[in-house]
């Protein structure tokens, strides 16, 4: 399937925080952004793969009737970070597979507005049967998503001798990418002293370390390699892609042999199986200019860059010293802000990013000749695009 | 931490966790552990996920293990802990080799670090429930 499948349209709604909009009309905007840049309509559109819906907000089918959209195939999962990939992995497929020709991937979200399911009384995950999966446990005032990401870090900072101020340099990189995105919340710049001095909400993480909560939509409409050529946009091909890694090496916010929850406690980073990505693309790391990632919290940025390799076991929060992971630096990393800085909508604006890269329309923060990126989480899943 | 305030979550029993938590009750940390492996998994599940076997029973740990990894959470995203604002809380490695998550109690958060030996003690926080705490040792 390498190349098979393209990007051929992004839209995105405004972001911002306690936006008067519904969810849906959100989406509705960024749908009409992203066939207004495919020149496409909605009755070609006979695919959709949601990243939303319950618990928070519509599902398909009231979006299809609220949007009147008539489709063939529909995949959703819900808003949650770790299914980001795996909504844009259906898209492609349900196109390779021939289910549908184009397919729109949806993601709509009004976080300002539903607070509580990112922690406290609302939270339905963490009293599920067998609980919650970050490491959320009520029963000891544990429930957010956040002290999964703690948890690591805290065994992260002890097993190497990574410090707070080093992980700072990944909120402070995100933060000068949104300073040159014209749709980023933030518009301030981030220093060190601004970080280390920002409250903790769970120790070690610092405010500046968990990502914004925003409300925003983004679409992603692809098709066929085929019909993208005779379309009007630059294609941005699916190269290669594996899917999120489940077993009892992992815990979501984790690298394999980080010792969280019942993983092993011993560092295996780059597993082969990992690196399946890159052949499958036939583009090899080495050939990555731009890494793109779910940071909603900053250590995930450490986690994912040495699951794939970009550094071993231990040397992420090293590696990312010195403006490396800045735009102009080896591997910059979420050039539009990220969820840290430019808005959270689920990864999908760093998807949209990948796809404005590709095509040479990323303005100031344009990645100079940008031909091969990954979209890859720290739960290892990952999507090369190439132009 | 006031221990006592019953708004705070209990647990939810399920037929997978149940005797975990009833041997809570009785003071006693039990483990599910499978006879064919002889070996203890967590979490409690229907099967052992070595060996997918079902011929599981529930052995004794020795309550005794060291912290893992600790939090202090500073945010009150639940009502019924904010007064215990900051609030530490711990995933510890019994000896045993499985992970438990649960706090620290008898000592200040400032004393909390990778690998610092722990034992259990328990919490009656209801008639009907009891949690599994952690000391230094
Ligand atoms: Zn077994």
């Amino acid at each position: 399937m390498r190349d098979d499948v393209a990007i051929v349209g992004i839209g995105q709604s405004e972001f911002g925080r306690y936006l008067p909009i519904s969810q849906l009309g959100l989406g509705a905007k960024a749908l009409q952004a992203a066939l207004t840049d495919a020149q496409l309509e909605r009755k070609d559109i006979d695919g959709l793969s949601l990243h939303m819906g319950w618990p928070l907000g519509a599902d398909y089918d009231r979006m299809a009737e609220v949007y009147g959209l008539e489709v063939d195939y529909v995949h959703q999962s819900w808003t949650h970070g770790r299914f980001v990939t795996s909504s844009l992995q259906h898209a492609v497929m349900a196109v390779a597979c021939g289910m549908a020709e184009v397919v729109a991937c949806i993601t709509a979200i009004s976080f300002t507005r539903e607070l509580s399911i990112l922690g406290g009384p609302g939270d339905p995950e963490g009293m599920r049967e067998q609980g919650a999966t970050h490491g959320e446990n009520p029963v000891y005032g544990l429930t957010s998503p956040a002290v999964g990401a703690a948890f690591a870090l805290q065994r992260y900072m002890a097993l190497y001798g990574a410090t707070s101020a080093q992980l700072a340099a990944v909120p402070i990189a995100l933060r000068k990418h949104a300073l040159l995105s014209p749709y980023a919340v933030m518009k301030q710049p981030l220093t060190l002293e601004d970080h280390q001095s920002s409250r903790m909400v769970v120790d070690p993480l610092h405010l500046f370390d968990c990502s914004l909560i925003t409300d925003g939509a983004a679409v992603v409409l692809l098709t066929s390699a085929e019909r993208a050529r005779s379309m009007p946009n630059v294609p941005v091909y699916v190269a290669g892609m594996q899917g999120v890694r489940s077993g009892r090496s992992e815990f979501i916010f984790a690298p394999p042999g980080l010792g969280i929850n019942q993983q092993p406690a011993s560092p295996t980073t780059p597993r082969e199986r990992d690196l399946a990505v890159y052949g499958r693309a036939g583009i090899g790391r080495e050939a990555i200019q731009g890494f793109y990632t779910y940071d909603a919290f900053s250590p995930l940025v450490l986690f994912a860059l040495e699951r794939f390799g970009f550094c071993g076991p231990g040397e992420g929060a090293s590696w990312v010293q010195g403006g490396r992971i800045e735009l102009g630096g080896e591997l910059p990393v979420n050039t539009s802000g990220g969820l840290l800085s430019e808005a959270h909508v689920c990864g999908w604006n760093s998807i949209c990013e990948m796809v404005r890269q590709l095509r040479g329309m990323a303005g100031p923060r344009q990645i100079a000749g940008a031909e091969a990126l990954q979209w890859g989480t720290c739960w290892g899943d990952s999507v090369i695009m190439r132009r | 931490m006031d221990t006592h305030d019953a708004k705070k979550p209990l647990p939810r029993l399920t037929p997978d966790n149940r005797a975990f938590w009833e041997g809570c009750r009785e003071h006693k940390i039990l483990l599910p552990w499978c006879q064919y492996c002889d070996r203890p998994h967590w979490p409690p599940g229907p099967v052992c996920p070595y060996c997918f076997g079902d011929d599981l029973t529930w052995k004794q740990s020795s309550g005794r293990g060291v912290i893992s990894s600790w939090v202090v959470v500073h945010k009150a995203w639940l009502p019924a802990f904010a007064a215990d604002i900051p609030y530490n809380a711990v995933q510890v490695e019994l000896e045993e080799g499985i992970r438990l998550t649960g706090n620290v109690v008898g000592a200040s958060n400032k004393t909390l670090r990778v690998g610092l030996p722990v034992e259990v003690v328990f919490d009656d926080v209801t008639p009907e429930a009891t949690l599994p705490r952690f000391k230094p040792r």
